[in-house]
């Protein structure tokens, strides 16, 4: 059933409004069909433990409510919120500390509940996967195969399969934290907290960002290609991508204007730090292109085969260690992203740091709906 | 393949050109040194300001040189062997060559030298992530200044 502006969300033939409330939290990336409701009802969640809204998130939170009462999700008030919100304008801090706390601690609950759900289906789905990939290998070979054959016959795709589904495990839970510390940052900021609470939260933030890069950092090992490919993101993100990830200079140009006031100090640190990061980001893109340079040649040197399988063989050999190299440049890049991070945090105040990781954080939440949105979008039928 | 210099750097290059023992060169036409031993590298390492010893065919060589680059110096690159011992070179270069911070010495005396490594005036700064580090906290200028690489 549908429910606000008519045909703004309204889907033609989407698996999702067959499926059960609880088939809507398998995630089907990989498969090519981006699952718009795992993102947005996880981002709803999170939004529900955050009564006081910040308008400047309107937009978004429309959109959500209206996927929440389609999928006939967790009822909500609709006018709830709203009226609460021109109340609280008006109570004591302590009050709204502890309603805040008493949403947090349902939306947890919540969390919770579909965190093992979700973590039970995946181990699932990992499990399928490997046994597909077995199954084909040995059909390849011509033989039949029947039931487990054992650990040794899983083999390098086996390995890499299922690094690269726990690392879209590791990610999805990444991403509901992320969103969780990103609604906890707007509330605190709201609610005017101390310079001392802020500054936990900040140091969450930053440190949720190393464990980011600590998990890509092993699914790079796994499989670099797949890392590379962004396919782990949604897809308006991968239109930003640059080996494996954000280019940092040009995240520096969005938030930057968020953080204002700053003093003159700072906005010629932020604005050297922009120029730098963009320094390093073009010598690691020529190095890049480089590599692909080098590997053409190292692919090319004998095309009619003259010198024989053993050079052949040699070719590929040293092919396969020039792309070992593309490790080294997603963590490179990673590495790059860290210290850029950590450089923002040295030259702002406590509380500029809170809106810049608010910012951010807001930021991908905003790409990861229009991905949704743009996945669901109504299309002329052919 | 095109050797462009980065745009934003292109003014600034011209300007602090290079530490005046060499006529201005193209960045492709800079020779790089092949050496055999480190008794090479130590020699070269003291004789110029800015130097990168890397395996040949490296790219996080090339990375390295483009950095620096773009900062206005015009760094010699010295090639190993792509079969050389990092583990030998470090043996050799670390009782001379002091590392640039306490913290990036510990480093590579507990590991080993990292290929490609920087050295800046005569001392070891560290491998790529090192000089990603230095550059991006404004610290790599003034320590090209120190070193006499850079004018200005």
């Amino acid at each position: 059933m549908l429910q606000g502006p008519a045909g703004a969300f309204h889907v033609i033939s989407s698996p999702n409004s067959m499926s059960s409330a609880s088939a809507q939290f398998a995630t089907s990336r990989r498969m090519g069909i981006y699952e718009p409701n795992h993102q947005i009802s996880m981002w709803g969640d999170s939004f529900k433990a955050d009564s006081s809204q910040n308008t400047g998130a309107s937009t978004i939170v429309e959109a959500d409510a209206k996927h929440d009462n389609r999928l006939g999700d967790i009822p909500r008030e609709s006018s709830g919120p709203s009226k609460k919100y021109d109340q609280e304008a008006h109570k004591p801090a302590d009050k709204v500390l502890r309603r805040l706390a008493q949403n947090r601690e349902a939306a947890r609950k919540s969390r919770l509940r579909k965190k093992a759900y979700v973590q039970q289906l995946e181990s699932s789905r990992l499990k399928l996967s490997q046994l597909e990939q077995e199954l084909e290998r040995a059909r390849q070979q011509g033989v039949y195969v029947g039931g487990h054959l054992g650990d040794s016959t899983l083999g390098l795709s086996g390995t890499v399969n299922s690094g690269v589904a726990a690392f879209e495990m590791e990610y999805g839970h990444w991403v509901e934290e992320q969103n969780r510390q990103t609604c906890e940052l707007r509330t605190a900021l709201q609610a005017h907290v101390s310079d001392i609470e802020l500054r936990m939260l900040v140091e969450s933030g930053m440190s949720h960002y190393d464990n980011l890069f600590r998990i890509k950092a092993i699914a790079a090992k796994s499989d670099v290609f797949y890392l590379m490919s962004g396919m782990w993101k949604t897809s308006a993100e991968r239109f930003f991508l640059w080996i494996g990830g954000f280019r940092p200079s040009e995240l520096l140009k969005v938030l930057s204007p968020q953080l204002d006031p700053l003093t003159e100090q700072q906005v010629v640190a932020v604005c050297n730090l922009q120029q730098s990061s963009q320094q390093a980001e073009d010598a690691l893109s020529q190095g890049m292109d480089k590599l692909q340079q080098t590997l053409a040649e190292t692919l090319t040197s004998d095309p009619l085969g003259a010198s024989g399988v053993a050079n052949y063989m040699g070719q590929m050999a040293n092919a396969m260690g020039k792309l070992e190299a593309l490790v080294s440049f997603v963590n490179q890049a990673d590495h790059l992203r860290q210290q850029t991070l950590q450089q923002m945090y040295k030259i702002l105040t406590t509380r500029q740091a809170a809106r810049g990781l608010l910012a951010l954080g807001d930021y991908f939440q905003r790409l990861r709906a229009l991905s949704s949105l743009w996945a669901a979008r109504p299309r002329e039928p052919a | 393949m095109q050797q462009a210099i980065p745009y934003s750097k292109g003014a600034a290059w011209v300007r602090r050109s290079n530490d005046g023992r060499r006529p201005p060169v193209e960045p492709a036409a800079m020779a790089a040194r092949c050496v055999a031993s480190s008794g090479d590298i130590r020699r070269v390492v003291e004789e110029n300001p800015v130097v990168v010893v890397g395996r040949r065919g490296c790219c996080m060589v090339h990375v390295v040189r483009r950095l620096l680059l773009g900062q206005g110096v015009n760094p010699t690159v010295c090639e190993v062997g792509e079969d050389a011992d990092e583990a030998a070179l470090i043996g050799e270069l670390h009782p001379e060559m002091a590392a640039e911070g306490g913290d990036g010495g510990a480093h590579l005396r507990g590991q080993g030298m990292v290929l490609p490594a920087v050295f800046i005036g005569g001392r070891l700064v560290g491998g790529l992530d090192r000089l990603m580090a230095v550059h991006i906290s404004g610290e790599l200028v003034p320590i090209l200044k120190q070193a006499g690489a850079l004018w200005l």
